[in-house]
């Protein structure tokens, strides 16, 4: 059996529970809790592995790796197949599906590839600033464009020394527009992006944030250093120093109020990201089985020994428990009762899994996984640039803290 | 108490060392790590300075210097950034196979020239189907008259591009016992029917010229032959503990580096505000990662000074062994963390540092393998 075909049902199957009901039998049934996709989630599952099984080529996905490029032939592919935007409404080019099947896709992606994945998945990183927050005109513009595959987009926020309530990028009122002057740092897929969204400090006297739309080459909006990346390589990222002049129509949200919106994308990527961990995960420990079922030393699969049985299982516990604790928090979003304290606990739960998962796979894949052919050291790496991406797990768990003891520090 | 008695003229080595380093290898570090090799001048450079096989008998053109030069040449090569330049490699594990089981004929032809820097070792073992497993490797070798004929495939081997000569692990399908079976050889590059194989690409190591190597009908006189007929086994058993020792060497001082390093990026830098070693979490984990580091460094220090008196430590060579390289990859990764983006940028040496600490728990017998030795020295 090789990693290519294995089905979701192998490894994925606590989603896929024989009884559809929970309870006692007779009249007594508790159906307050439903563990399962339904049958539309579970095609777009498929869908989505099926795609990233055809297009994600393993040497193509090595290459890309190494030129630290993102897979624009391949985006555009998905994008047509309609798998960007799923949870945009319909009216603006999305298929009007929640943020759940969103997460089920990227996790699909992630699965077959965790560089192809997250490039993917990153390709309209912002744009939830603007499908909450933006005007009807707005979302028509930018939405279209991202799920149709006509443009990328990006969200600059984070600056070297970065501290979430002052920026030193601001954007003054000017000639019945704004001028945004500063620089930002960590700036993904900023020398590819259309859509490029701003958050400035609005004044000189620390007085909010305010997100502004540049859209295109604009003139005084320069990116410069590109940096070389540990992991999520297909992502690049950039520093970009701004001295631009925007029209007011330009602004999104009300001014000042982008530090608001910054927080509720956070939520957005919070679950992404975790749908990219998740998939990460697995993606290794579909490959770690598939090698100690094939890999033989000492006269037997190395898969019969102990201690890498044992492991296989601490893998598979840590993946279903990151899954679980990911579908629920994205649930709870598309229910309309966000669960903050799970919405925390999805990027962190994700990532550690995902670097638990991909740091054993490597050790079972021995010198193999260590070579770049082996596949596995890339998921690894990537796990290891997820969990450092947008914002650290220590923040995540300080916002917690304040959740559960409803006190702030 | 130091528990290692540096003495003055070691501390003089120390301070020369650092000083070429800092002139000759730094600079190059990043270059070397894209083209993805030394430049052989380095190892000639190396073998002229005298920071080469030290432990060499003076009658082989060596210093007959005590291990802890070489101590000293694998801690400062941690602080090089690079990988490449696998001097330990070379002086402390291939070298002393040809030093302590070659003929007098071998030794004379061969040891100044790996003290020169003119000759380059490499150590062949692993094969793509006999990796923790080594006993059954299949890489043949067939005695045919004054010769032997060697057939077959050795992987992962470092300094395979760069390597003059080559020591490698070959079985006599004649002898049934796969543990009697194993003969060690040394094979020259150039040879009819030894072929190198390409470069291979890894996640970390960049610099490091790891390959493949290619046998076929490859024709080596029988004198070519290390020790008695039938004792490569006991051979690799005995070598391999020095083998354990000078990774748990290379892990301390990786790990010591990295937490320097990471110590320095939170004093200086500011997240949310405030300078980073502010931060009480950071304090903690700080200091947890340099209590882990003493404990690795006093446990190495120890086993050196035993090592150095002759004394069997192949249980405690094999739990430093795993101990350390995973040490040194939980402090690189939580240095990681600590970096925040930053860390995920190979501008700062703790990318790199983490991909190459990575590979430790797997080279030189993986650290699965480490507890089964172990488990089975233990009596258990």
């Amino acid at each position: 059996m090789c990693a290519a075909s294995l089905s979701l049902e192998d490894t994925g199957s606590i989603w896929h529970p024989s009884h559809h009901e929970f309870g006692c039998g007779g009249d007594f049934r508790i159906q307050t809790m439903d563990f399962n996709l339904s049958r539309e989630q579970t095609d777009i599952q498929k869908a989505a592995q099926e795609f990233a099984r055809g297009e994600f080529n393993p040497e193509l996905v090595l290459e890309y790796d190494r030129k630290q490029e993102f897979p624009l032939p391949v985006w555009k592919k998905a994008c047509e197949l309609g798998f960007a935007g799923l949870h945009y409404p319909e009216e603006y080019g999305g298929q009007g599906l929640g943020i759940l099947e969103n997460a089920l896709v990227a996790e699909s992606f992630c699965r077959q590839d965790s560089g192809m994945g997250c490039a993917l998945a990153l390709s309209d990183f912002g744009s939830e600033i603007i499908l909450q927050n933006g005007t009807g005109n707005q979302k028509k513009k930018i939405l279209e464009s991202l799920a149709a595959g006509k443009g990328l987009m990006t969200l600059a926020w984070m600056e070297e020394g970065y501290s979430p309530r002052t920026f030193s990028t601001t954007a003054k009122r000017r000639d019945g527009g704004f001028l945004i002057e500063g620089r930002k740092s960590y700036v993904p897929l900023a020398e590819l992006s259309r859509f490029f969204l701003v958050l400035c400090q609005a004044g000189d006297e620390e007085e909010g944030q305010t997100a502004l739309l540049l859209v295109g080459d604009i003139q005084g909006k320069d990116v410069s250093v590109r940096r070389e990346k540990l992991g999520m390589r297909m992502v690049p990222m950039n520093d970009v120093s701004f001295s631009v002049q925007v029209p007011a129509e330009n602004l999104i949200c009300g001014e000042r109020e982008g530090g608001q919106a910054l927080e509720s994308f956070l939520n957005a990527i919070r679950i992404e990201c975790g749908a990219m961990g998740v998939g990460i995960a697995q993606g290794a420990l579909d490959r770690a089985i598939e090698y100690s079922k094939r890999r033989e030393q000492f006269g037997r699969p190395i898969g019969a020994f102990e201690v890498i049985r044992n492991r296989l299982s601490d893998m598979f516990m840590s993946v279903v428990m990151a899954r679980h604790i990911l579908y629920h928090a994205a649930l709870s979003m598309d229910q309309g009762k966000p669960e903050q304290r799970l919405i925390l606990m999805t990027k962190r739960a994700a990532c550690r899994a995902a670097l638990d998962v991909a740091d054993s796979a490597l050790q079972i894949h021995g010198g193999y996984g260590y070579m770049t052919e082996g596949q596995i050291e890339h998921f690894y790496r990537d796990a290891k640039a997820l969990d450092l991406f947008t914002e650290s797990g220590s923040r995540q768990r300080s916002l917690l803290a304040e959740e559960i003891t409803s006190w702030r520090s | 108490m130091e528990i290692l008695k540096y003495s003055e003229e070691h501390r003089k080595f120390r301070e020369k060392l650092r000083g070429f380093f800092d002139k000759e290898v730094i600079p190059h570090a990043d270059e070397w790590e894209r083209s993805g090799m030394v430049p052989r001048s380095l190892w000639r450079r190396m073998g002229e300075e005298g920071f080469l096989c030290m432990h060499v008998g003076r009658e082989y053109g060596g210093a007959g210097a005590d291990f802890l030069y070489s101590v000293i040449v694998t801690e400062e090569l941690a602080r090089t950034r690079q990988t490449g330049l696998a001097a330990p490699l070379h002086s402390d594990v291939v070298v002393p196979y040809i030093g302590s089981f070659g003929s007098e004929e071998l030794k004379r032809k061969y040891l100044p020239g790996c003290v020169s820097g003119k000759i380059v070792t490499a150590i062949a073992m692993t094969e793509p189907d006999a990796g923790s497993d080594l006993a059954s490797m299949r890489t043949s070798a067939v005695q045919d008259g004054d010769s032997v004929v060697l057939n077959g495939e050795k992987i992962f081997i470092s300094n395979g591009i760069h390597c003059d000569l080559l020591v490698i692990a070959a079985r006599d399908a004649a002898v049934e016992d796969p543990y009697h079976g194993i003969d060690l050889y040394l094979v020259e590059a150039g040879t009819a029917g030894f072929e190198k194989g390409k470069r291979l690409s890894k996640m970390g190591w960049h610099s490091q010229d790891t390959a493949e190597l290619l046998f076929r009908d490859c024709r080596i006189p029988t004198t070519n032959r290390l020790g008695s007929k039938g004792d490569g086994f006991l051979m690799l058993m005995e070598k391999l503990q020095q083998e354990r020792l000078m990774c748990s060497i290379i892990a301390v001082a990786a790990a010591e580096n990295i937490l320097s390093t990471t110590m320095a990026f939170c004093r200086e830098k500011r997240d949310f505000g405030r300078v980073i070693s502010r931060s009480q979490e950071v304090q903690f984990r700080l200091v947890e990662m340099a209590t882990e580091v003493r404990l690795g460094r006093t446990f190495v220090d120890k086993l050196i000074a035993d090592h150095m008196e002759g004394k069997a430590i192949v249980v405690e060579a094999s739990m430093a062994k795993y101990w350390t390289t995973d040490m040194v990859m939980k402090v690189a990764d939580r240095s990681l963390e600590l970096h925040g983006n930053c860390g995920c940028c190979e501008e700062y040496p703790v990318a790199r540092a983490w991909r190459d600490a990575r590979v430790m728990s797997i080279f030189a017998g993986t650290n699965e393998i480490m507890k089964g030795i172990a488990a089975k020295f233990m009596g258990l």
